[in-house]
Formats: C-alpha cells, structure tokens, sequence
C-alpha cells in the first residue's frame, strides 16, 4: 500500500552494465519505498551494487530496467538541485571554493541569488558547528572536517532525500561519529529521510531501518517501522 | 616484469591524456629537427648558390718574368683543379671603324687573347649576342660606340706600331667584366671604378701575332693570366669552403714560389657566403629558439597538467610498499617511452618540413625530448616521493618569497633588455661582426641578450598580472562574468581568483604563442618587402632596360618595348652626366607624377618627407633638383638655393650650364650606382641640355615573372641595349641570404606558430578541464545543469584568450620592433616599419578563437559525460 507522500518509489528496478557476455548486472529487480524522514542503512559488501542502487534512487542513473517515480518531488529533472541531495564518499568539495562557497552551491544553482545562498550556508554550517571553517579552503581541512561540510552542503538547501554513499568509509571511528551524528541530528531536526550506505555495522546500527545488498539484490532486513 | 605491467597499465589506460603529452613533446621535437635541417640545407644552398656565378674560379696572374708555361702546369697539376687556360691582354690606344660614310673611334682599350675553347669551358665569362664565336669578337658597348656588327672591320691601335684590321666575327655581353679585368692582387681601394669600356677578344693565335711585337718593346702593356676551374668538391658550410678555396689558392701561390698571385674568384663569392650564413644562422636563432622554447614549454605544461593524477597513482603504488628507487624507475620508463615515441615521430616530422635528414640534429632532438619528458614527469614523482611535510611547509614559505620579488625583478630584467637593445641598436645592430683585414668573422652574441631577456622579463609580467587581476580583481571579474555566468557569477569569480596560477599559466602560454606568431609573421612580412626594395633598388625596376649607345633608346624601341608581352607600367628615366662644382655626379631626368608607382619609390629613400611628397615637390617646380645628402653639406645647400649644374653635352663640345633650384634630398634611388646623384624634371633637363634622349626603362610587369618578360624585351633589344629583371638581380646582386633562405624557415616558423596558438589555447585547456572531469562530475551530481558546467569553462577560457591575446599583443609589438632592428643589419636602406601580415593574423586569431570554442565545447561534454564514473574516481 502506497500513498503519493512517497519520495520515491522502486518497481522491479534493474541496471545492467555492458552487453552479452561481458553485461553486469549491478542492481536486480529492486523494489522499494522511500518514505518523507525514513532513516536508512544500505548495506552489502563492496560491489555489491549499494552505490549504483543510491545513483539510481537519486536520479544520477536510469534503470535498463523497471521503474522508479518519485511521487512526492516530481519528474527525474527535478531532483537537483533542491529536493535530493548527496553526500559521496572521498573528497568532494569543489577545490577552488572555500567552504561557504562550497556550501552555497548548490543552493546557487538551485537559483537563490548569491547572496541569499550565502546567508543560508552560513546558517547550514552553524548549525553543524563548522562556522569557523567557513573561510578555509578544502585542502585546509581535514578528512573529517571535509565529509562533516560535505553535509552540511547537502542538508543546507533543506532537501527532502539525502542520499549518503559510504560518508564515513575514509574515516576513523571518531570522525565517523561525528558525521553520522550531523546527518542525523539535522535529518530528526527537518524530517530529511536518509539513506546511508555503508559497510560499517556500527554505523548502520545507530539508523532506524536496514537493507542489505548482495549481488545486485536488495532485501529489507529492518524496516523503518519495526 | 613489473615494469612493463605497470607502464602499459599507466600509458595504455590514459591513451589520450598520453597521446596528448607525446604531441606535446613531438612538436618541440619537430620545430628543433626542421629548423635545424633547413639550416643545414640553407647553408648547402648558399654555398652552391654563391659558387654558381663564378664563372673563373681562380686568376692566376703570372708574375713578368715567369715561364708562363711551367705555370700553367703547375697550375693545373695543383690539386682540385679541374682545368685551366691562359688567357693574354694588352692594352691598345684606341679602336675604330668605318660605318657608311661615318668614322668612329673609341679612346684605349685592352685586347684579349682567349683559347679556342674558352668559351665552352668558361661559360659565363661571355655571352654572344650576335655573329658567331671563333673569330674576333667585340665587347657590346664597344659595339655600339663604334656602331660594329659582325664583318664590320675594325682597326685596333698598338703602341709604337701600325695599326691592325680585324673582321669582327660576333658581339658579345660580359657579365663579369668587373672580375675579368680586376687587378690581381689589389686590395678592393685599389680596383678600377669601372672595366675597360673598349674591349675586343681575339682568338689566341691571332692576339700573339698581333701584341707579341708589343710585348717584346713594351712588356708593361701586355701581361698574362691562368683561368682556372676547380672541381668544386668543397664542403656543404660556406665558412668551411671559404676555407678551403682560400687555403688551395694560397697553397698554389707557395709552390710557385711567388711566380704567380691568384685572384681567388671563388674564394671571393665564398667570404660573402659565409658572412651570410653566419647572419642566416644568426636570424635562424633569433627566431628559431623562442619558438624551441614555447614549444618545450607547452609540452612541458601538458604534461604537468596530468602531475595531480600521477601523483595520486605513484602515492597509491608507495603506499603498497614501492620504494624510491622503483617508484623514480617506474616513473622514469613510462616518461622515456613516451618521450622517446614522441621524439622519434617529431623527428620525422621536422625531417619532412625541413625537407632535409639531420642525423645530428634528429639525435639530439630525440635526446632533448626524451630527457625533458623523465624531467617533467619523473622528477616530480621523485621529488614527491622524498618530500616530507617540513620541507612542504618550507616550500609554502618559498613560494611567498618568490612571488614577493617576481614583480621586480620582472620590472628589472625588462630595463635590463631595454637598455642593452638600446645600446647594441644604437650601433647600427651588427650581429655579424666581419672587421676589416681580419679574416675570421663572428657573431656579436650580446645583441640576443635583449630579445632574450625581453621574452623572459615578459613571460614574468604577465604572468604576475593575470595572478593580481583575479586575486584583487575578484568584484570586477564578477561583474564581467555575469552575462556569462548570471546568478554563478560571484561563485565563478572565486573560483578563478583560487586557481589563479594555473589561469596565469595559461595567460601566459597564449600571451607568449601570440607574441612569437605575430612578431615571426611581421618579420617575415618586412623582410620579404624589405628584400624586393633592395632588389628593386639596385635593378631600378621589375625589368629595366638600359641604352648602350650614348644616343640613348630609339623611339621605335621604346614603342615595341611598351607592347611587349607581359609589360605593365613604363617609366622612361634619362640618364645624364653633371657637374656639381668640380664633381661629376649622376643625373637622373624623371616623371615625377608617374615614376612613384612605377617604381615603388620607398619613402626610405627621401629625407624631409615621402617619397610622393618629394616627387610632387619636383612636379610643381619645373628647374628643381634633389641632390644627395652628401651633396648638400659639401656645398653647404639651404632649400631653394640656386644651383648652376653643367651637363654633359652630347652633341659633343663643353658641358652646358644649366640653373637649377635645390629643393629636398634624396638619399637613394633607383638603379643609382652611387651616393652621390642628382634627380631632377625629364623635361627640364631635355629642354635645357636639348637632348630629349631616353636612356633607361623602368618596366612594372602585370603579373608576368619578370624573368619572362625581360627575356621578350631582349629579343627585341638585340644589341641596342641591355636588358635585367629583379630575379636575376636578387640573385646575382643580393646575398644569398635575401635571395633564399629566409623565405622556407619562416614558412617553418609561421606554421609551427599556428599549431602552438592551436594547442597552446586549446588542448591546454581542454587538458585543464579534463583533470578536473571529477569536480565537474560532482557538481553535475549537485544539481549543476550544462549551462552552469560552460560558465565556468567559458568564463576560464575568455580569460585566458583575451588576457592571453592582449598581453601577447603588447609583447608582440615589441618583440616586432626589436626583430625588425635586427634587419637594420641586412638591409641598406633599412625598413620603414614592420610590415604586418594581416591576412595571416586574422586566420591566426581565427584559429586561436576556433581552439578555444571547439577545446570548450569539448570539455564541456566532458566534464558533463559518464559523471557516475568520475565519482567513484578519488582523483
């Protein structure tokens, strides 16, 4: 039973790489629901198909196969900037832009006037304690520091979806914490739905729900309402 | 094993970035080998070009007293010498001949005695214009003064005897009278102004039985030369040919014991030669090293443009437990494959546009190329490998510092070259410094010190310009932006202002491009104009033709000559003798309306206005005169002076008084044999001396090669006159460095200059924004639309372009003016100006612009293409 509040419906999804024999099937036959501040462990081991199955959820990818709609948001083209927002797992904060800027990108090209997007970030980056970073380049930052403005980034246009691929794999246990502890406590704050993928049991066990991808296919081990 | 895995894995799986590194190196590669191996053929050209109108290669003129038998076989026995002939002469007192009811009779003259087989075996020393050879032959002006033609008889006066007849068999030109009659062993002071004006050429046997007599009671009328030809087996350089003529004749002259002296014809032509070749290698360096170096330059920034990828890989394989020395041996094979195929193929290619195979200048170049592509690309991995964070930190604090003094020492280096072009121009920028009575010539290197450090010192400015201008520029280059990049304006503009030295980067590698292409092309341009001044300066014209007899051209001729084939303008020119004061000048009678575009008159050859403004001076006063510079200060001339020449009166008795006015200065003019000349109204001059005789034609073509239509006119001609075209002129007259030389290593140099504005806009930048295919990636994963993807890349590559553009500009001006100084030293009188090509800059700045709009466009689709791939990347 569905209702049109979903953010994101999946009907027998699959995404195959490549032809005849050399095709590989990344993601098979996904069918999932994605509902407004669902809190999300996507988990698997490496190539198991987590980060093809995130792309496909955010639009970045279209499915060979099945469907997806994103009922509560509207078409593919609509997504991003704005409604969906990702958080990727090595560095990925423009190198050339300080963190401010950084922030205020995607709030840039969503098309809010310079500067509005400023005051926004501003706001964004206070919010996860990171105003003294503000002026710093990214290589002036640390691992850590670099992944917590990489949230802040996708949190501050105020999305409805954050899609995060393995935010902590590059980190150490404290770091680590701490991003999760920003996507979350911002996520409860604004009723953000999340999906997290990782590998990292700790950091699945501290989310609401779990799917688990193996080979290509996705099975809900804990769901949001269990 | 592990090396070859690794290598083919690092090149094979970057192809293109790989492909694009190689031609980076294999254009630097090929620039080097071309211009390397057009020198070398240059050099092969000018000697061949400078021996082949020698028509005696050695004079050998034996000393009274000597066997002149026993010298000719030594002569001939010496070696390289292919052949040799003696050749008699003896002074007459005058020829003269009856022609209907007329006597003619010429003052002194020589008579040569000449083997049967001179002629063929000495080709160029004359040439028959009519009649046949084998008997008595008469030279062509001595022809005209004493109206001969074939089986007229002539009588030949000898000193202290009677009078001879011979039956003239033929007439004919000499081309090389001035070396044919030159005094053996004179230096050039000592010369005549001019050869016998009387000549006439006897077959061996007949001149001994006539002048034998002669010599018996007057041996100081009569003498003997050995005309040699040597085998021409002499090296490709002129310098080393110069040697080696030079030193067979001196050789020659000390095993005969000082019984004979050689006039060394060859040896002459050579030294000209090698003065040239210096100057060609000297103008080869000028304008061949920038290009070397840009081209190293560029290739050195494409392949830097990957370092951020490789080091990543490098950290990744150090990571795993590499150590330095496999990581530095690694890094070193991919770079010499790459350096090595690159160089190889730019081998070929420099080869194929030289026209030419240098085996030392392929080797070297491949050498060169190879070991700067392992400097670019493994010794930063090297260096990477061994830093530790102090020395980074340290590193940091170096940079600030070198940033701090690039500006004035920028500053410094630029007044530095300003004052050392001031200094070497001020001497008349001789860079081939031949001092007289010195036989070894050189180069003056100091005079590349300026044009060096002017590249340099440049290269520093604009470099530190484009950094300023985006680092302080931030809220102007954002509003600049804005109609490119909207709303993303402010965010473009930061993002520029960050990476500021990599734009700069790029200014400068455009702003260098530009300023080599332009100041290579407005050299070119100017020189190529400046050579055909010359060669029109010296032949008068595309074709001129000059009267031989003293009554100047008939009408008739001049009529046929107009409708010949091929001839455009015609611009009558009468040429008469007069005294200023006591010295005998050259008059030269003109129209002054038409003569300007005839004849192309350069305002270089004026002083006190143009060329057109002097000549409508002259049409508007009738009695005007322009005399030489020289003229004026010898006889101390105000404008409007008075001035009484007397001309040369043909009709025969004194010269005839003629009041002129002195109104301007003419420094040069066509076909004027000296510094000294007068020019003045046709009209006036026929009207005042009442001779209204046309001596010379000046002939424009319509497009026809000169060489064609100048051959028409002298079938025409026949023996009333003698007819040259600028062709011949540039090669006979000017140096073989005007004649030929220039022209290929420009065409070199211009196409090169093309390519590198080419890969300089575009594949450098294309390379930039490839490296960042990630960063894009990610903003397209934010939401980033086309659009806002081209802001960022069309707002770079504005930058860059115009920033490039402009600056090179400047520089360009500069380096044009400091080329075209150098050419003070080629050209006497020198260029007014630059010349500017401007078909050639417009296709270049077309290709410039359409490098930079294909190089964007195909970035964008880049950084927009396969975005899920670049995420997953962590570089």
């Amino acid at each position: 039973m569905t209702t049109h509040r979903e953010l994101v419906m999946c009907n027998d999804v699959s995404r195959t790489f490549g032809r005849g024999s050399t095709a590989v099937v990344a993601v098979h036959g996904m069918t999932c629901q994605i509902a407004p501040g669902d809190v999300i462990a996507l988990t698997g081991p490496s190539g198991s198909g987590k980060s093809t199955a995130l792309h496909l959820l955010a639009g970045l990818d279209e499915p060979t196969a099945g469907s997806i709609e994103w009922p509560a948001i509207g078409s593919r083209t609509a997504l991003r900037p704005g409604p969906v927002s990702m958080v990727f797992q090595g560095p990925s904060l423009m190198p050339s832009l300080d963190v401010l800027e950084n922030v205020a990108l995607p709030i840039v090209l969503a098309g809010t006037s310079d500067r509005d997007a400023r005051t926004i970030a501003d706001a964004a980056l206070d919010r996860l304690g990171l105003s003294g970073l503000r002026d710093r380049l990214p290589d002036q930052l640390s691992a850590g520091q670099a992944q917590r403005v990489a949230v802040a980034r996708a949190l501050a246009g105020e999305p409805v979806l954050v899609l995060a691929d393995e935010p902590t794999g590059q980190l150490d246990r404290a770091n680590a914490a701490l991003v999760i502890d920003a996507l979350l406590t911002t996520a409860a704050a604004t009723g953000t739905a999340v999906i997290v993928a990782t590998h990292d049991g700790r950091v699945a066990a501290r989310l609401a729900a779990r799917w688990t991808m193996a080979d290509g296919r996705l099975t809900v081990t804990k769901s949001c309402s269990a | 094993m592990l090396s070859l895995t690794w290598v083919r894995g690092a090149i094979g799986r970057r192809a293109w970035r790989s492909v694009a590194e190689a031609t980076g190196i294999a254009i630097a590669v090929a620039l080097v080998v071309a211009i390397g191996s057009f020198l070398g053929v240059a050099k092969r050209s000018m000697t061949a070009r400078s021996v082949e109108h020698v028509a005696v290669d050695w004079q050998v003129e034996v000393q009274p007293g000597t066997d002149s038998s026993a010298a000719l076989e030594t002569v001939r026995a010496q070696a390289g010498v292919a052949y040799a002939l003696p050749v008699d002469f003896a002074a007459t007192s005058g020829m003269s001949a009856t022609t209907g009811s007329s006597t003619q009779t010429t003052g002194a003259g020589v008579a040569v005695g000449l083997p049967a087989d001179y002629a063929t075996r000495f080709s160029g020393e004359l040439r028959l214009l009519t009649g046949a050879e084998g008997g008595p032959l008469l030279a062509q002006q001595t022809a005209s003064n004493l109206h001969a033609v074939p089986g007229t008889v002539v009588m030949i006066s000898r000193a202290g005897l009677a009078d001879v007849p011979v039956a003239i068999s033929g007439v004919v030109e000499l081309p090389q009278a001035d070396s044919l009659f030159q005094t053996v062993g004179a230096p050039p002071q000592a010369q005549a102004q001019a050869p016998p004006d009387n000549v006439v050429l006897l077959p061996a046997d007949q001149w001994h039985s006539l002048f034998d007599p002669i010599a018996a009671t007057r041996p100081d009328l009569v003498h003997q030369q050995l005309h040699a030809r040597l085998d021409r087996r002499l090296p490709s350089d002129p310098a080393a040919a110069f040697d080696a003529a030079t030193g067979a004749a001196r050789n020659l002259e000390a095993q005969s014991a000082g019984s004979v002296v050689v006039g060394n014809n060859i040896g002459a032509a050579l030294d000209a030669a090698r003065q040239d070749a210096l100057y060609a290698q000297v103008l080869f360096v000028f304008l061949g090293l920038p290009g070397a170096a840009l081209a190293v330059l560029i290739a050195t920034t494409v392949m830097a443009s990957g370092n951020d990828r490789r080091r990543a890989e490098y950290a990744l394989l150090r990571a795993r437990g590499a150590t330095l020395t496999i990581v530095t041996w690694l890094a070193t094979i991919e770079a010499a494959i790459i350096g090595a195929i690159a160089s190889i193929v730019g081998a070929v290619i420099g080869s194929l546009a030289g026209r030419a195979f240098s085996l030392a200048w392929s080797a070297t170049a491949v050498l060169g190329g190879t070991i700067i592509a392992i400097a670019t690309i493994a010794g930063p991995r090297w260096r990477d490998a061994r830093r530790a964070s102090v020395s980074e930190g340290r590193l940091q604090a170096d940079r600030v510092w070198r940033h701090r003094v690039r500006v004035p020492l920028a500053i410094l280096v630029l007044a530095a070259s300003a004052v050392i072009f001031n200094r070497t121009s001020a001497q008349g920028y001789n860079l081939v410094l031949a001092p007289e009575g010195v036989s070894a010539i050189s180069v003056s290197y100091w005079a590349f010190l300026g044009p060096a450090l002017l590249w340099v010192g440049a290269g520093m400015l604009t470099s530190e310009f484009a950094i300023v201008a985006l680092r302080r520029g931030r809220a102007l280059t954002s509003r600049m932006l804005r109609p490119v990049a909207g709303e993303l304006a402010p965010t473009v503009a930061a993002s520029m202002r960050r990476q500021r030295r990599l734009l700069a980067r790029g200014v400068v590698l455009v702003a260098l491009t530009a300023a080599f292409a332009v100041s290579t092309a407005a050299f070119n341009e100017t020189y190529r104009q400046q050579a055909r001044v010359d060669a029109l300066l010296t032949n008068g014209a595309d074709v001129t033709v000059t009267a031989t007899a003293r009554a100047g051209l008939g009408a008739d001729l001049v009529s046929r000559v107009q409708t010949s084939a091929g001839v455009g303008q015609v611009e009558p020119l009468a040429h008469r003798y007069a005294y200023v004061g006591a010295d005998l000048q050259d008059l030269y009678g003109v129209r002054p309306d038409t003569i300007v575009d005839a004849t192309q008159l350069q305002d270089a050859y004026f002083s006190g206005g143009t060329a057109r403004d002097l000549m409508s001076r002259l049409a508007q006063t009738p009695d005007g005169v322009l005399v030489s510079a020289e003229t004026v200060k010898d006889f101390q001339l105000q404008q409007g002076d008075q001035l009484i020449l007397r001309l040369e009166n043909r009709a025969g008795g004194d010269p005839i008084a003629v009041t002129f006015h002195y109104i301007g200065i003419a420094r040069e003019f066509p076909t004027a044999p000296r510094d000294s000349f007068l020019v003045a109204n046709t009209d006036y001059v026929a009207r005042s001396s009442g001779n209204a005789a046309v001596d010379t034609l000046l002939i424009s073509t319509n497009g026809t090669p000169a060489a064609s239509v100048a051959g028409g006119i002298k079938a025409i001609a026949g023996t009333d006159a003698t007819v040259s075209d600028i062709t011949s002129a540039r090669q006979i007259v000017g140096s073989s460095l005007t004649a030929v030389d220039l022209g290929g290593l420009t065409r070199i140099e211009l196409g090169f200059a093309l390519v590198l504005v080419i890969v300089a806009t575009g594949l450098v930048l294309a390379l930039g924004v490839a490296e960042r295919r990630r960063t894009f990636a990610i903003a397209s994963a934010l939401g980033a639309r086309a659009r806002h993807i081209a802001s960022f890349v069309w707002s770079e590559s504005a930058y860059v372009t115009i920033a490039g553009l402009l600056l090179g500009g400047v520089l360009a001006w500069a380096l044009t003016h400091m080329l075209v100084a150098v050419l003070t030293g080629v050209f006497d009188p020198p260029p007014e100006g630059a010349a500017i090509p401007w078909s050639y800059l417009w296709a270049l700045l077309a290709a410039a612009l359409a490098a930079v709009v294909v190089a964007s466009t195909v970035s964008i689709r880049i950084a927009r293409r396969a975005p899920l791939s670049a995420l997953r990347s962590t570089v």
